[in-house]
């Protein structure tokens, strides 16, 4: 794998306001070369806003955002580093979008000039997209696969993928995956994947972006993260002794049950686990629940 | 041999696990070459660095090498140093576990070592 020639992508006191409205409130932030990142975060919590931002299709409120080096916005240097493949509207200017894949994916080479047609064209065939079609008569599944025809072959050294794999079908999806690991492994270029699939995505990222209302919660590598969680589940009084002095995130308890999810910097290691209790680990789907399931807010619907 | 990874350890050990099961069962010999990085990862559909990781944590025991341009290879004695580590966890792994189990189901130590002595018996008539 060649990272070398590949730049480095990297936010430092990113804001971005919509009015009065802030949706990032200060991201700092360093994509190296080389390395696939998940992007998780709920609805809203500002992820299509944020990859916006990082490849100049949104001019940011303040702080900067650079590709090796040099500042992203309306710098075409630095943008042909970068695709940013997103969701596909069935509208376009108020109408039906009757662009043929065919023309839409030509119109995307255009701005991608490390586009690769034969790599296309390829992709196409394995999806089995009629390129005759229209775009708004595409199902949600084939626009899934358009995105990430566009990813794929546009062997920027940069691709970010929002919500790839929202579309597909479950054998479709294990598809995109090994060819992501495919092109990976041959190109060693940088991804950013965006995904509320967790479970399923999670051993494809080699470090995830724990995005929650606006703020970077976690970021780091994905097995040493969840490394860091492990629910206690036994009698009460056990649980409760063999948590005490640890950071316990959520408890929750069935009759004389109770499990409690505890986060340990250093690992499981650290509880002193009796025979009473069972230590599990958990999945990075839980580990977000955990971090990111806070009560619903404005109660006022009580 | 190609399960999927369901259990939930760090997928890293899980590899590592997988890449010794095969050396024990005689899959990969001593001297074969093991899959790559890259083979493990698309067949898996894991993270390369993950897979990296899991190999990396079997060379740092001693149990795979390296030759430079060619690839991972199983050392001379892998296998019997992977059984005894694991003759060695194996009170702590498995029998602790099956004393507990059962302890809540209320089976007595006479009895429990009644049914492991017959376990025992019909894996060795099955050879």
């Amino acid at each position: 794998m060649n990272g070398k020639q590949h730049p480095e992508l990297r936010a430092e006191g990113l804001r971005l306001r919509y009015g009065k409205n802030e949706v990032l409130h200060g991201i700092d932030l360093t994509l190296r070369p080389g390395c696939i990142y998940g992007l998780v975060g709920r609805n809203g919590a500002g992820k299509t806003t944020l990859l916006s931002c990082l490849t100049g299709q949104l001019a940011v409120s303040e702080g900067a955002v650079t590709c090796g080096g040099q500042p992203v916005w309306e710098n075409p240097a630095a943008l042909a580093n970068l695709c940013f493949s997103r969701e596909i509207g069935t509208t376009l200017g108020g109408g039906p979008n009757n662009m043929k894949v065919r023309d839409y994916l030509e119109a995307a080479a255009l701005f991608l000039p490390h586009w690769d047609k034969e790599y296309a064209a390829r992709l196409v065939a394995r999806f089995g997209l009629d390129e005759r079609k229209k775009i708004c008569k595409l199902s949600k599944g084939m626009l899934s696969m358009v995105t990430i025809v566009i990813a794929l072959a546009s062997r920027a050294p940069i691709t970010i993928l929002d919500e790839p794999v929202a579309g597909l079908d479950v054998v479709a999806r294990e598809d995109f995956y090994k060819l992501l690991l495919e092109d990976y492994a041959e190109t060693g270029r940088t991804f950013v994947i965006s995904t509320h699939i967790i479970e399923e995505a999670a051993s494809v990222f080699e470090e995830v972006i724990l995005l929650d209302e606006g703020r970077i919660l976690e970021m780091g590598e994905t097995d040493e993260l969840v490394g860091q969680f492990a629910a206690v589940t036994g009698a009460e009084e056990a649980v409760d002794a063999v948590c005490a002095g640890h950071r316990v995130l959520t408890c929750e308890r069935l009759g004389r049950q109770k499990q409690c999810v505890v986060r340990l910097p250093g690992g499981p290691g650290a509880l002193r686990a009796g025979g009473e209790v069972d230590v599990e680990p958990l999945t990075l789907q839980k580990v977000f629940v955990t971090l990111c399931g806070h009560e619903e807010k404005g109660g006022g619907a009580a | 041999m190609l399960q999927p990874f369901n259990d939930q350890s760090a997928l890293y050990l899980q590899v590592a696990r997988m890449l010794e099961d095969g050396i024990l069962r005689g899959i990969y010999p001593a001297e074969e070459q093991v899959p790559s990085t890259n083979e493990l990862a698309r067949v898996y559909k894991i993270n390369p660095a993950t897979a990296a990781k899991g190999i990396n944590l079997l060379v740092d025991e001693g149990i795979l090498y390296k030759r430079r341009g060619i690839g991972m290879f199983v050392a001379p004695g892998a296998a019997q140093a992977i059984a005894a580590r694991r003759k060695a966890a194996f009170y702590n792994d498995y029998v602790i576990a099956l004393a507990k189990e059962a302890a809540s189901l209320g089976i007595d130590a006479e009895e429990l070592a009644q049914m492991v002595r017959r376990a025992a018996a019909e894996k060795e008539e099955q050879g």
